[in-house]
């Protein structure tokens, strides 16, 4: 087992900030990312990133990333890069599986810094090939540069969506149709995309984007059983958190994305102001940074209340367990209620996927055909592990 | 689905993104070649083999246990199971996050998989 004063898991915005601010008041750093780079959402984002210190604001997400990496290395934090932190366990002891390789950590604070993931919403054709998220688009065109089609739809709307039509048409994508949501979309094809229906009209395309807006993923300190409060705002439940950030959890932080903040300053804010108190550093530095924070609370969230699902069309809703839309509405029919019912009655949600690309389509479905309110409808259980692993991450934790 | 099915490609030309205007132009590297169902596949060395799969217009990894649909890569990130695929014998392995390796044998793959798949 590893020690450290203060482990950040995710190296975003959010855990890069956190992690510097911890370095810079004498803690011993270590910085967990599943990705190959440090960055997370600025890695593969072009367009400006505003609202940051002077020289780096305006700058592409990618440049960004690439700053915050330099930094956290020149700061002598431990950095495990392509390191996956899949589960969270008594006193504080995070397991990290890096390929073949697994250990733990173990650290007087964790700050969960594990951003979001991309809500998707289902509609018949879902499960084409051609059909990906706004996460994965970016992915292709700018990290990897490749074109995942030619003809793309753009399901979504506001600054996001207007983000990712813009990448495909300047990567040399022609964006043949925008769609506010789901409703009314239909993906046809025999092996994959070939057309998209929206309201009866048909477009030939090969690409779906969905840019549903994010949901907060704070699994990990969830894992850690750490009480959560429903923010209408984002939508969903998120960790209850003090005025340094700190959960119900002793020494167990959440920041960023992960805890439903939305801009890239906000999310360095509060990382540096969780890093400050994770590290015990002074009064008056920490006292500094909840100011700045508080200066930085005015954006409104990226993510939107509980939609409604499609019409009744026949389509799958769990895409691991191709558990279908019929069978989730007559689970709550047979009287279903929480998230967990659904689970145990469907398998919905039992996945891989952990239930995070069909629980929200679920708890719509609680919410509109059974009457619970979105602010009763609570996160699954959390258990670990947080992603696939290998078993010998497993067995070596009996050791 | 019949082995010939395997490996399509649907999206044709180029689909590399060569030029862009914040990126700049697409950074010289080594190709390797990986074969899917097969058929030998450029790709650049240290990328995902779902990105190498985009760029050749291959978008089915693999078809579900259940009725047999096809899936395609969806998160991009490790997080769904669309993007499993039979690699150099490993059946479910998750091709956004796996690089490519010269020589690699990359099967799509039925339901589960299995161990053998890949290795015939
Ligand atoms: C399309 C789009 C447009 C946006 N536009 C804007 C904008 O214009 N302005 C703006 O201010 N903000 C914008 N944002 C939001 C901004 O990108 C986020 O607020 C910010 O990146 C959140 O930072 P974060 O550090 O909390 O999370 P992320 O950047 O998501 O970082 C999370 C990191 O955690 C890692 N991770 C997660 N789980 C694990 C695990 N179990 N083990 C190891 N590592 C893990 C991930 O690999 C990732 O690197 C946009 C986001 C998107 C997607
Ligand atoms: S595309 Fe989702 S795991 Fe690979």
């Amino acid at each position: 087992m590893k020690q450290a004063d203060v482990v950040v898991v995710g190296g975003g915005p959010a855990g890069c900030a956190a992690a510097l601010a911890a370095a810079g008041a004498g803690a011993r750093v270590v910085l967990v990312d599943e990705q190959p780079d440090l960055g997370g959402h600025l890695r593969w984002r072009v367009a400006p990133t505003h609202g940051l210190e002077p020289d780096l604001d305006g700058q592409p997400g990618v440049r960004v990333a690439a700053a915050l990496a330099e930094r956290v290395a020149a700061a002598g934090v431990e950095v495990a890069r392509g390191s996956v932190a899949w589960g969270f366990f008594e006193d504080n002891v995070v397991g990290v599986v890096e390929g073949e390789t697994a250990y733990t950590l173990r650290a007087a604070s964790v700050i969960v810094a594990t951003g979001s993931t991309d809500r998707v919403l289902p509609f018949p054709g879902w499960t084409l090939p051609g059909v990906m998220t706004a996460r994965a688009a970016q992915l292709f065109l700018h990290v990897h540069r490749v074109l995942p089609g030619r003809r793309v739809v753009v399901v979504g709307d506001g600054p996001d969506a207007d983000e990712v039509a813009n990448a495909f048409a300047v990567a040399g994508a022609e964006v043949v149709a925008r769609v506010p949501g789901v409703a009314g979309l239909q993906a046809g094809g025999d092996r994959e995309v070939e057309e998209v229906e929206v309201d009866g009209q048909s477009y030939a395309a090969d690409t779906v984007v969905l840019t549903l807006g994010r949901l907060p993923d704070p699994e990990l300190a969830l894992q850690a059983r750490v009480e959560t409060v429903f923010d209408a705002a984002v939508g969903a439940h998120v960790p209850r958190r003090d005025e340094h950030l700190a959960t119900s959890q002793p020494g167990v932080y959440v920041v960023g994305e992960a805890a439903g903040a939305v801009s890239v300053a906000e999310a360095m804010a509060e990382g540096r102001l969780a890093g400050l108190a994770a590290a015990g550093a002074p009064e008056a530095d920490i006292a500094a940074a909840r100011e700045a924070l508080q200066g930085l609370r005015t954006a409104t969230s990226g993510n939107r209340a509980l939609p409604v699902v499609n019409a009744d069309v026949p389509m799958c809703l769990c895409r691991c367990e191709e558990v279908t839309l019929a069978a989730v509405r007559q689970a709550i029919a047979e009287g279903a209620t929480t998230l967990d019912d659904v689970k145990r009655r469907t398998r919905a949600g039992m996945g891989i996927c952990q239930g995070i690309f069909c629980l929200p389509a679920v708890a719509a479905l609680l919410r509109d055909e059974a009457g619970v309110p979105a602010e009763e409808i609570v996160p699954m259980t959390a258990r670990p592990p947080a992603r696939a692993i290998p078993l010998s991450a497993l067995t070596m934790l009996e050791e | 689905m019949p082995a010939d099915e395997g490996a399509v490609e649907s999206v044709s030309g180029d689909l590399r993104v060569r030029q862009h205007p914040v990126l700049g132009d697409l950074p010289p590297t080594t190709e390797v070649t990986i074969y899917v169902d097969d058929r030998p596949i450029p790709a650049r060395a240290g990328e995902p083999i779902a990105a190498a799969l985009l760029a050749a217009g291959i978008r089915v990894c693999r078809t579900m246990p259940n009725r047999g649909r096809p899936r395609g890569p969806f998160c991009g990130v490790g997080r769904c199971t669309d993007c499993l695929m039979t690699v150099d014998g490993e059946p479910s392995v998750r091709t956004c996050v796996t690089p490519v390796r010269d020589g690699q044998r990359i099967v799509t793959q039925r339901g589960l998989g299995s161990w053998e798949e890949g290795t015939a």
